[in-house]
């Protein structure tokens, strides 16, 4: 392994003077569970990491009007969370699963989305969630929907110097139910395919429906077409059916060590179907 | 880049020079020659480094050892209690057949530590969950999974 340098900044200003410092031979580092099996792997040979572990104000779960997740913030904290259980299960399920617990424990939210893995198990939700993420660096702070955040298999929109500081997520409305699946080869592993579902309903008829698959293209999609076809509908199994081959032919997987592009394609578009299903019975159960 | 880094480890108060890029693994075997924590897969998949740091279980193959200043560091070296006797989880591995090769067995152990602490009394489905993140090559989680059980009770 190369050799690196190790920064601990406390302040996000203190960060940006390191990596403005380094020509682009820096990178941050927040859990680090993945960078540094990288590292190890010599995928990436950064001169030094500048842990983020430090930053006391990046880190934390606050629930005012907006449910407001710091970048820093532990998944097991997450996971352990009750407000975001009864409240967002769906971030709580993906988070509960992801894994294991020596990872949990380590990792954290703005991690997992900034390694832009099309897998990440936190991304689905947060896309199905409407979530909006904030970007800082040196030159200010911006906030983007997670959608536009993804570029491509471990590229983001960020530049270099800037940093995920926080998520926030609107609380959806009154008779939304939300859920989060995933297949993958054993339940501690990357998934296979990953999906998520909220859905707003007025009787059967689904008024708002926010859909998204993980693992079957270069970014964690969000299905608007599918979506579009079931808002105003009622859900109905030919409904579903029809959504479920929509999903198909939307995505674009590949074939790799975990599973063939084949069995992606189908089982999205099953994954979809049941999510919907979970979503709905989630939300008559909190009637 | 070398600092001094200050810690308790096992319940003492240490400190070392370590090189940036070391981790806690290494810190711990090759500075305080603590290899009981095993060195295993070095990516976070197998559970064979598993330790403590404040009373959660991490895998140290993977833990910037710069990180652990300041905090406190329980390897299964510091389960031993007084006149070298066992912990009750250590005990009840090598009664029940919870050891076969060895090698997976203080992570397992301490996985199952930091699971009791939180969870004194864990359904199966929790316990399993509990050492998901540990590998035995032997495959003998069947007696891994007694072995905990058996320590849940005899530590109520």
């Amino acid at each position: 392994m190369k050799k690196f340098d190790y920064f601990q900044p406390e302040t996000l200003k203190d960060a940006y003077s390191l990596i403005e410092k380094s020509n682009g031979s820096y990178i941050y580092i927040a859990g680090g569970t993945d960078l540094i099996a990288n590292i190890k792997n010599r995928l990436i040979q950064p001169d030094a990491l500048i842990s983020l572990r430090r930053i006391k104000e990046i880190s934390g779960i606050t629930q005012n009007k907006d449910l407001t997740l710091g970048s820093m913030t532990l998944l097991r904290d997450i996971e352990k969370d009750s407000h975001i259980g009864q409240n967002y299960p769906a971030l709580a399920q993906a988070v509960k699963i992801l894994a294991t617990p020596q990872i949990r424990n380590v990792a954290t939210i703005g991690g997992n989305l900034c390694n832009s893995a099309p897998s990440a198990d936190c991304a689905p939700p947060l896309l199905v969630l409407e979530a909006s993420v904030t970007l800082e660096g040196p030159g200010g702070q911006r906030s983007i929907a997670i959608e536009d955040f993804f570029m491509g298999p471990g590229q983001t929109c960020m530049n270099m110097s800037e940093i995920l500081t926080r998520i926030r997520i609107t609380p959806p409305g009154e008779n939304t139910g939300m859920a989060f699946l995933k297949v993958g080869r054993v339940s501690t592993d990357i998934a296979i395919v990953n999906a998520a579902a909220c859905l707003t309903m007025e009787k059967n008829v689904c008024r708002k429906c926010r859909l998204s698959v993980g693992a079957v293209a270069p970014v964690p999609l969000r299905l608007r077409s599918v979506e579009k076809m079931i808002e105003g509908q009622e859900i109905s199994p030919e409904l579903l059916n029809r959504a479920g081959k929509m999903v198909e032919e939307e995505v674009k997987p590949i074939t790799d060590v975990r599973s063939t592009s084949g069995y992606r394609r189908i089982m999205s578009g099953v994954l979809i179907k049941r999510a919907i299903e979970e979503a709905i019975r989630r939300m008559e159960q909190n009637k | 880049m070398k600092k001094i880094i200050d810690f308790t480890l096992n319940g003492r108060e240490v400190s070392a020079e370590v090189e940036s890029h070391k981790m806690l693994l290494q810190v711990l075997r090759d500075t305080f020659q603590l290899t009981g924590t095993k060195d295993g897969c070095g990516q976070g998949e197998c559970g064979a480094c598993t330790v403590l740091v404040d009373g959660i279980s991490i895998n140290s193959c993977l833990y910037p050892a710069f990180e652990v200043d300041g905090k406190s560091v329980t390897t299964i070296e510091g389960l031993v209690g007084e006149g070298n006797k066992l912990h009750p989880i250590q005990e009840a591995f090598v009664e029940n057949g919870g050891i076969q090769c060895g090698f997976c067995t203080p992570g397992m152990i301490m996985s199952a530590k930091a699971l009791l602490d939180e969870n004194p009394d864990p359904t199966d489905e929790e316990l399993k969950k509990g050492i998901s993140g540990n590998l035995c090559r032997c495959t003998g989680y069947v007696q891994i999974v007694d072995s905990i059980r058996k320590a849940a009770k005899s530590l109520k």
